[in-house]
């Protein structure tokens, strides 16, 4: 067998490729091209015919840029707030937590293990109308006596930033731990202002995982519905609710899949932009 | 002054994190007044031993384990193969598969599952809503998260030594089996925890593409509906527990080898 | 490969109620689903799998509350007939059922499950029953069938009876929260009092809703016209712009009424009795309401004797008295009301499980062509933001 691979050598990548590629091709690639077949479909449900209808795409944006708009928006300020939440605390932990960064980085993915759906009930019953947190506001008077947390805009975003917190904080600290620590030392001896040492040397090496983290929040979360569901009212409905609705509730197979195209496409979109911006490199890795 | 302002704030983020599960622990000893569990009432280990009295929930959470271990084993073998490939080899479509790789992440898991779902509505007579469709799933959706793990150790590695080996008169398989394998275990490792804390936690394509069958998040999902009854609570601290027992372990195990290695020196 | 017509053969194949001859397929070796599998079902099983929704049976808890003794009955039930049940509560909402189920009835396949229920105010069970993925009830073995009410002898989506029998009615009314506000006794006040603002809950079902407003707005809901549908709407419209309204909700309105994340909601029946809270109360609306029926159904795969021998059982007026007052919700079963008063004195004062001729005087029905109508289900869903 060695010698076959010493003969063929040009195969040999292929030959490692090819039962991940296959399944992605088979899981990943058809599946699109179906929803690409059933997003062109007209009919009511279970009988659907297939006629080019791309009305569907135009009546999608007609009907739904609100909801679009809305989604990109709650998943950017989420986005921002994950960052603003993440960066400081994986910085502690990467240069200051010393032998503790295992449990801090422990602590960091433990959401991941209680499902998805039972802390996002958590926070449901943390921010009840009728709750301890919303009783102290109320008394600090940062909330009206009949003011509220759950059912606004700001639990839902809390909930999006809470939810993928993890995709956020984890490239980053990755980023950060490969930065050689001499160099901060060297920087410090050339700068001698921390803040500037951070600003030229820190910031910028930890700038891939910034970008990576930025992804993997803004992705997930613009096409999120479970948080606008549970935590939201009719008025923070996002993309994904619609689809879902569409696919489970209407049975309106062209709509969604046309919705979902769309939501893809808009995020490839975003993507590319972005790129263009980071450049491309930072983003296939 | 500032460093102590950055720890504080550093904790208080902490606090945040888990400020729900403290709550879902919490709650996972009261014993509810009525099939609400909201307000705290008093403290019972019941629904700890009791915990599989919840028609349903016992096959959930096994289905949910079944499926997580199978699909992480699968997708981790898959993905490390890829992985190798790009790092290691060039060859024609390189950059084609590093995006073939990137895009399951760059789309929301709604689209993935609902394109799953349509596939497998217009393949009727191969694939049956279930299990199956399932770990389908789930491995499509982990695997591109194993390739850029292992991806960016292998990266790291000097790849010298496996040139080497192979100057010495090893066949590849040889160098993989004794030097390449044993540089990327802890990278594998390291991703196929991801995948399984991915594929365990995964409520959306599942949800689309589980037919009647139910893993612990869809579960959820559906007695959520009227009351969460104190045993969600149980399992899903359950997990938690567990998933931080085994990572103190890991602390514990790296800080002794650590230990060695200075010992031996 | 023609994907449509591989869809539609097999359409033609489950409604014909064949064995689906599946190609050697590549989830049997997954071990996909189990159990299920084949469309006939001829042979009586010692398991009966039923899906319902949850609070909807008697359990030892609601029994006691009842001032029932002895055994639950599924107990009863397996005692007698030597078949035990799992009772799944995971019928979380019509829609979300039909969608999880229909994968697997489209391809001809079971779904693990030999009676399931479905709401006759909604859309789905006519989908069950239109696309021949219920099965015949074998009424040989059904004799209590006799114990029928003739209100519902021959409903308009199943005239004769084959496919489907009544678990339980209810009843659309409003509830609220006691501590946070006084009565709610009209629609307009739910959907309009300013102190009530973002602490409202309506249903996400179109009939149950739409059906209460259309009473309000003095429109028949039985004879749903353009003209009523969208003068409902817009009720709702506003409603939802003003922000009173906080979220459309399945059956999970009964937990926040008690948090007091809402204070009033529109509700079904029994739910706020199961509630056990007293502080949330219940009440009919002053136009009325919209009384519905949950129906038992065999779903493809499922064994036809078990499940009949099951809806035989339920049909005895003991049995079916036990059930109304463990659920407090409304039997089918003639002579109900006598048993019950025999098992329990003070029983026929449940008048959530026994409503006085009054309450049902006040009771409409929703038209069915409102549910068949794709444009006002899409309206429907947009005025919930989706």
């Amino acid at each position: 067998m060695g010698s076959f691979f010493h003969r063929h050598k040009g195969v040999t990548p292929y030959l490692l490729l090819a039962p991940g590629i296959l399944w992605l091709a088979i899981f990943f690639l058809i599946p699109l091209a179906f929803l690409g077949y059933q997003s062109l479909q007209s009919g009511l449900f279970p009988d659907f015919q297939f006629t080019w209808e791309f009305s569907n795409f135009s009546n999608a944006i007609r009907d739904y840029h609100e909801q679009f708009a809305r989604s990109f928006v709650y998943a950017g300020i989420a986005t921002i707030a994950c960052l603003v939440l993440a960066y400081p605390l994986v910085y502690w932990i990467a240069f200051r937590a010393g032998p503790w960064r295992n449990l801090f980085l422990l602590f960091i993915v433990a959401p991941f293990f209680v499902t998805y759906l039972v802390r996002t009930l958590a926070w449901l019953n943390i921010l009840a109308d009728e709750g301890p947190v919303v009783g102290v506001l109320r008394d600090l008077h940062v909330l009206g006596p009949d003011g509220r947390l759950l059912a606004t805009t700001f639990a839902v975003v809390s909930g999006i930033t809470y939810n993928f917190f993890p995709f956020m904080a984890l490239p980053i600290y990755v980023s950060l731990e490969q930065i050689d620590p001499r160099l901060l030392e060297a920087a410090k001896d050339l700068y001698a202002s921390s803040t500037q040492a951070f600003l030229r040397v820190t910031l910028p090496l930890s700038a891939p995982g910034i970008v990576a983290g930025t992804l993997l929040t803004f992705i997930p979360a613009a096409g999120d519905f479970i948080n606008a569901a549970l935590l939201g009212t009719p008025s923070q409905a996002m993309i994904g609710n619609v689809i879902q609705a569409k696919f489970l509730e209407s049975l309106d197979y062209p709509s969604a899949a046309s919705l979902s195209f769309l939501l893809m496409g808009s995020i490839l979109v975003a993507l590319l932009i972005y790129a263009r911006i980071v450049g491309s490199e930072r983003l296939t890795g | 002054m500032k460093r102590h302002a950055l720890t504080v704030y550093a904790l208080l983020v902490v606090g945040y994190l888990m400020l729900p599960i403290a709550v879902v622990i919490l709650f996972s000893f009261n014993k509810p007044a009525g099939r609400f569990n909201y307000v705290w009432e008093e403290f019972t280990l019941d629904n700890w031993v009791h915990w599989n009295s919840i028609l349903g929930i016992q096959d959930a959470i096994i289905t949910s384990l079944e499926v997580g271990l199978l699909a992480t084993l699968v997708a981790t073998v898959l993905g490390t193969l890829i992985a190798i490939a790009i790092v290691r080899h060039q060859f024609v479509g390189r950059g084609t598969t590093n995006v073939l790789v990137f895009l399951p992440m760059s789309t929301p898991e709604i689209v993935l599952g609902a394109s799953l779902l349509t596939l497998f509505l217009n393949t009727t007579a191969i694939f049956q809503l279930g299990f199956g469709t399932i770990f389908i799933a789930h491995v499509m959706f982990i695997v591109s998260f194993i390739v850029v793990t292992v991806k960016a150790r292998l990266i790291g590695f000097d790849r010298h030594l496996e040139e080497a080996a192979l100057d010495l008169g090893a066949n590849e398989v040889t160098t993989f089996r004794k030097i390449t394998l044993p540089l990327i275990a802890p990278a594998m490792l390291a991703a196929a925890l991801l995948g399984f804390a991915l594929s365990i936690d995964d409520f959306v394509i599942t949800y689309f593409n589980a037919g009647a069958t139910q893993t612990f998040p869809v579960f959820v999902w559906g007695i959520a509906r009227v009351s969460v009854p104190p045993q969600v609570n149980v399992v899903a601290s359950a997990i938690f527990l567990v998933a931080i027992a085994l990572a103190l372990g890991n602390v514990f195990w790296q800080y002794r080898s650590a230990k060695k290695t200075q010992g031996a020196t | 490969m023609n994907p449509r017509l591989t869809r539609q053969q097999l359409l033609r194949r489950g409604a014909a109620g064949a064995t689906l001859l599946s190609l050697p397929s590549l989830l049997a070796a997954c071990g996909g689903g189990g159990g299920g599998g084949d469309a006939g079902g001829g042979e009586l099983k010692d398991v009966l799998n039923f899906s319902n929704w949850e609070l909807y049976i008697d359990t030892a808890q609601t029994r006691k509350a009842a001032g029932l003794t002895g055994p639950t009955t599924l107990e009863q039930f397996t005692t007698e007939s030597k078949i035990k049940v799992n009772y799944y509560e995971d019928v979380i909402s019509n829609s979300e059922y039909f969608a999880t189920v229909q994968g697997r009835l489209r391809q001809g396949q079971g779904v693990d499950r030999d009676i399931i229920v479905s709401t006759d105010n909604d859309r789905f069970l006519g989908e069950y029953l239109t696309n021949g993925w219920a099965l015949k009830l074998d009424k040989d073995l059904i004799p209590n069938i006799t114990n029928l009410i003739d209100a519902q002898a021959s409903p308009p989506f199943d005239p004769n009876r084959e496919y489907t029998l009544p678990w339980f009615s209810g009843m659309d009314g409003i509830a609220w929260n006691e501590e946070l506000t006084g009565p709610i006794t009209t629609v307009t006040q739910l959907l309009e009092d300013p102190k009530l603002n973002g602490k409202v809950g309506v249903w996400n079902s179109m009939g149950d809703t739409l059906g209460l407003v259309m009473l309000e707005n003095g429109d028949d809901p039985a004879k749903v016209t353009d003209e009523s549908f969208d003068r409902a709407l817009a009720v709702i419209q506003k409603a939802q712009d003003a922000g009173q309204i906080r979220r459309f909700y399945g059956n999970d309105y009964a937990q926040p009424l008690a948090t007091g994340d809402l204070a009033a909601s529109m509700a079904w029946s029994g739910d706020i009795l199961n509630l056990g809270d007293p502080k949330v109360k219940w009440g009919i609306a002053e136009k009325g309401g919209i009384i519905w029926t949950d129906n038992m159904l065999i779903p493809l795969g499922g064994s036809v004797p078990t499940a009949s021998t099951y809806m035989n059982f339920v049909y005895d007026p003991t049995i079916a008295a036990q059930l109304s007052l463990g659920a407090n919700y409304i039997s089918s079963t003639k002579g109900v009301k006598d048993e019950a008063s025999k098992l329990n004195p003070d029983a026929s004062a449940n008048t959530l499980a026994f409503p006085t001729d009054e309450m049902l005087s006040q009771m409409h029905q929703n038209d069915p062509a409102m549910f068949s109508n794709p444009d006002y289900e899409k309206r429907w869903l947009a005025v919930q933001g989706k």
